[in-house]
């Protein structure tokens, strides 16, 4: 019954409509001849049949409705009997050639997989958005300095961001550490100093006891912390009474009032507590001393342009009544999450980009297969279309065969992805935010899924089309030879392979790129000698350590006791050393220069004490370095690195020359003075990758008060040994131990160790890159393999025959080389061009080499092309090897 | 009518041959002696509605009288609905029959 169902819906199925009207019209008719029979009027009698529907326009119209059902449930019926039957062939012809199953399905597998787990980290990391209602209208604001985009001042904050009223929430972050005492050791954790907008502009329930309200957050009331999850699980056991609790930050005590849940994970600064920031009615009035984090929920309706306009017009009165520290005062802002994520964004879509080209190439070999195995299906086909299959059909059921194929790879491409996405997160270098949030969620099961279903089409179209494209008497004829398209199907074939050799090659430069720029960043001269050294940071609590003189005092004796631990050849004390976190910039204006803002030269700054040069073997070119002589009370001195002294006195000699700088001089009008009595060479100090910024070495001694609090009285102690430095740890902690009891030791780490880690990142994409460049190229060479078997397999008699008429060996193997050269070379120009086209979007990513760095062009044009005709190598002597007699006879 | 009544007796009707849907309506009538008659407003709906739930199957073929007609037939799962239906109607009519018969 069914299967008559099924037979009339295909073979004749008038439209419903008709088939109704005919049906009612019918009934009508019969029913009018009965009535004439019994004696009425025809006219009469065809009135009678139309009144007993009572209403047949009604009737006719249910009946339609329900015949429309009928038929579009049958469709689907027939649609879904279809498919199963399809999807169950599909398997079949599956299994029944497991070899080639096998290969289609680990080829494709390694592509998708490989292209999941690289967009689970993207979508981790870049798209998903933060763990807010509100994410969409998170914003950073900025003051706008040098083109750039800088840290705001408590007073701009105050009177130029808080009143916008396209904000439904702002909020003033300081990012500092704490130093945690009391109950265990002494701790050192980051944690952010807030206004109590921060849990309006982070709307987020605590997981227990409240948040901070605007009450707290006042001087002299702020004594109120939230812990974070993490620090809550971590220190305290996950003490459920913990709240009511008091904890000592930095000397201080503070009552813990709420924890906050495992999912309010802010920024990759991973602050593990939040505390009132409490501004002074002073530091509300002070708008230099830019060091606050803003950030603002737009209020809902509101843009971000409204809250633009906003900020510049509050710009204005600020600019005009403070001209001094304000004159050139502008704010912007940015959508949080690209703030967040921006650095990584670019890097992680080349990765995507990268896996996609693989991926492409691994459709480019399946298609290829299914070429071959098109042809080898021929008779097949032909037979299942001679039995009225129409081409729709057989492409369809062709295509459901790739799907099938397709969805098993990605299966296992998704187990394959899971455990590429441990070794990636593992493998990456620290501080990319979200990235260790990383898993296989449903976004990325339903990427997975369309990554298939777009692969199968990719590579699984064109062959079936082909495939379906069969003349049934030549091809039932040929008995499943298939060399009756050979000339358009080897066309289509060499296609592939020329797209594949083209992607390969621009993963191959892309990655010779990288390592290229790797390479030239390990030949650059980092400034300093880092081989010996050993730097560790401490952090002296304000609430003890306030006073200029203590503060200088217990550093000069932290530096002399170091240099007594026994191995130290040389200790010192810095603000501040290279590849490492903290620090404090400040803007330098020459002397003979006014101080406004195009004249500032901004600078870093190191408050050293004398050894510091020396224990870094920071060379100096010209003058002398500090010394214990430049204290307090003398010629108020400055050394400054190369960078600076050409920026401040370009072509001068700068030794006596002034600079003013980080305090007003005695006039109080203008800067205070320092005398350069040195130069340095300059010092990678912010990675490898970039560019050496100004610098600029004071005496601990000579600065003013306020630059303690600038670096939150936080420094480095450095030594230098001839042993390995990494066993100066425990004595460093002990030196710390005497001196400044209580005080935690943290971020510990010799300098050679710090310099690797600033270059982590790098070297963590030229590895990826290159394995994707590796697997590209294994990819498209077992492409050409297969592609010139093919050729040989096709043309065995041809070769034959030309032996048999005395070509040589040498001269088989030109042909077949001849055969593989055109497709090889076409590909090579197109990934000339392509290269040329797309490695501008590593630039930012390479040191030292032009993204058109014509050695790595030809480098990687030569190897590729080598491998390549390795690959065509196999098949072209397996062709000279044919014994003429043997092959003349298949 | 009762309802549902008229499904079972269309597909009772369906048990002796195939049929359009004016012979369903005349072979009722005659066969209950015009004590039921079949309305053709409720008749046809009836058909489509148990065509799209495959109790019944749908022809077109050429009627006694050269005419293109649409013939029924009562399909394997028609027929357990009719089953259903009958013994359904046999308590129902028992029950009524146990208060209105007895005098």
């Amino acid at each position: 019954m069914k299967f008559g169902r099924q037979l009339r819906s295909r073979f004749w199925r008038p439209r419903v409509d008709e088939e109704v009207d005919a049906e009612l019209e019918f009934h009508v008719e019969m029913r009018a001849r009965e009535l004439v029979e019994r004696g009425m009027s025809p006219k009469a009698a065809r009135d009678e049949a139309i009144a007993r529907f009572v209403n047949i326009a009604r009737v006719g119209e249910t009946c339609r409705a329900l015949g429309k059902q009928r038929d579009n449930e049958m469709r689907r019926t027939e649609y879904f009997s279809e498919l199963s039957q399809d999807v169950r062939f599909a398997c079949r012809q599956l299994l029944r050639n497991p070899g080639f199953s096998a290969i289609a399905v680990i080829t494709l597998a390694l592509g998708i997989g490989a292209t999941a787990a690289i967009f689970s980290a993207v979508h981790s990391v870049v798209l998903r958005p933060l763990p807010f209602p509100n994410s969409n209208r998170l914003l950073s604001v900025y003051e706008v300095y040098r083109g750039g985009n800088g840290n705001v001042s408590a007073g701009n904050y105050t009177d130029g961001v808080e009143p916008v009223r396209a904000f439904e929430a702002v909020t003033a972050v300081q990012y500092s550490s704490f130093n945690i005492s009391g109950r265990g050791d002494a701790e050192r954790v980051i944690g952010a100093r807030a206004t109590a907008g921060f849990f309006n502009v982070f709307p987020m329930a605590p997981a227990r006891g409240r948040v901070f309200t605007r009450d707290e957050d006042q001087p002299g009331r702020e004594r109120v912390v939230v812990l974070s999850h993490r620090l809550w699980t971590r220190r305290f056991g996950a003490d459920a009474s913990i709240l009511g609790r008091e904890i000592v930050l930095n000397d201080r005590t503070y009552e813990i009032i709420g924890v906050m849940p495992p999912a309010f994970d802010l920024t990759a600064d991973n602050e593990e507590l939040w505390v009132p920031i409490a501004f002074t009615p002073e530091r509300k009035a002070m708008h230099d001393e830019h060091y606050l984090q803003i950030y603002a929920s737009l209020a809902p309706g509101a843009t971000a342009a409204q809250a633009l306009a906003e900020l510049a017009s509050n710009a204005e009165p600020i600019r005009k009544n403070f001209p001094r520290d304000a004159s050139s005062l502008s704010f912007t802002a940015v959508p949080m999450l690209q703030d967040l994520v921006f650095n990584y964004s670019t890097r992680l879509y080349t990765l995507l980009g990268a896996v996609g080209f693989v991926l492409l190439i691994a459709c480019g070999n399946v298609a290829n297969l299914l070429l071959a195995r098109g042809a080898a299906r021929s008779s097949e086909l032909a037979i299942r279309s001679a039995l009225g299959a129409g081409r729709a059909r057989i492409t369809r059921q062709l295509l459901t065969e790739s799907i099938v194929l397709s969805i098993v790879a990605a299966a296992l491409g998704l187990g394959l992805a899971a455990f590429g996405i441990r070794a990636l997160v593992a493998a990456a270098p620290a501080g990319v935010p979200r990235l260790d949030q990383t898993t296989v969620d449903l976004t990325v099961l339903a990427f997975t899924l369309l990554l298939s279903l777009v692969s199968a089409v990719l590579f699984g179209l064109a062959p079936a089309w082909r495939a379906a494209r069969v003349d049934v008497q030549t091809a039932i004829k040929q008995g499943g030879r298939g060399a009756a398209m050979g000339g358009v199907r080897d066309r289509l074939r060499t296609g592939l392979i020329v797209a594949e050799i083209a992607v390969a090659l621009l993963l191959l430069v892309g990655a010779g790129l990288l390592i290229r720029s790797s390479l030239a960043m390990q030949r650059l001269n980092p400034g300093f000698d880092p081989q010996g050294v050993l730097s560790a940071r401490i952090s002296l609590p304000a609430a003890t350590y306030s006073d200029r003189a203590t503060i200088v005092e217990t550093l000069h004796r932290l530096a002399e006791a170091a240099a007594r631990i026994p191995g130290v050849t040389s200790a010192a004390i810095s603000t501040q050393v290279p590849m490492a976190p903290g620090g404090n910039g400040n803007g330098l204006v020459p002397e003979g220069k006014t101080p406004e803002p195009a004249n500032l030269i901004s600078s870093r700054l190191r408050i050293i004490t004398p050894g510091y040069l020396e224990a870094m073997r920071i060379p100096v070119l010209k003058g002398r370095g500090l010394t214990d002589a430049d204290r307090r009370g003398a010629l108020k001195v400055m050394v400054v690195s190369q960078a600076l002294a050409e920026a401040a006195f370009p072509g001068q000699d700068p030794i006596g020359k002034r600079i003013g700088c980080c305090e007003r001089g005695p006039d109080k009008n203008t800067p205070d003075y320092k005398t350069i009595v040195g130069v340095t060479a300059d010092v990678r100090s912010r990675g490898m990758g970039e560019a050496p910024s100004p610098e600029f070495y004071l005496p601990t001694d000579q600065v003013p008060p306020e630059a303690w609090t600038w670096i939150q009285n936080t420094v480095y102690i450095v030594v230098r040994t001839d042993l390995d430095p990494a066993v100066m740890t425990n004595p460093i902690r002990g030196v710390v131990r005497d001196i400044a009891p209580g005080v935690p030791v943290f971020n510990v780490s010799t300098m050679e160790q710090r310099l690797r880690n600033s270059m982590a990142a790098a070297k963590f994409n030229t590895l990826l890159l290159s394995l994707l460049g590796a697997v590209g190229l294994v990819l498209s060479s077992v492409g050409i393999y297969g592609v010139i078997a093919y050729f040989v397999t096709r043309r065995t008699q041809e070769i034959g025959v030309r032996m048999a008429l005395g070509a040589s060996r040498r001269d088989v193997v030109r042909l077949v080389f001849r055969q593989a050269a055109w497709p090889i070379a076409l590909g090579i120009a197109l990934g000339l061009v392509a290269s040329a086209l797309l490695t501008r979007v590593l630039s930012n990513q390479l040191v030292g080499v032009s993204p058109y760095d014509p050695m790595t062009f030809v480098g990687m044009v030569i190897a590729l092309a080598l491998v390549a005709f390795g690959a065509s190598l196999i098949p072209a002597s397996r062709a000279a090897a044919l014994d003429p007699t043997k092959a003349l006879n298949r | 009518m009762l309802h549902g009544t008229l499904d079972a007796l269309i597909l009772k009707t369906l048990t002796w041959g195939v049929r359009h849907g004016y012979g369903i309506a005349r072979w009722i009538e005659e066969t209950t002696e015009a004590a039921v008659v079949v309305e053709e407003g409720s008749l046809y709906p009836a058909l489509y509605r148990m065509e799209r739930r495959g109790w019944i199957d749908a022809e077109w073929g050429t009627s006694e009288l050269g005419r293109k007609a649409k013939f029924y037939r009562i399909t394997p799962k028609g027929r357990r609905q009719l089953a259903a239906d009958t013994e359904q109607w046999t308590r129902f009519a028992a029950g009524v029959s146990k208060i209105l018969l007895p005098t």
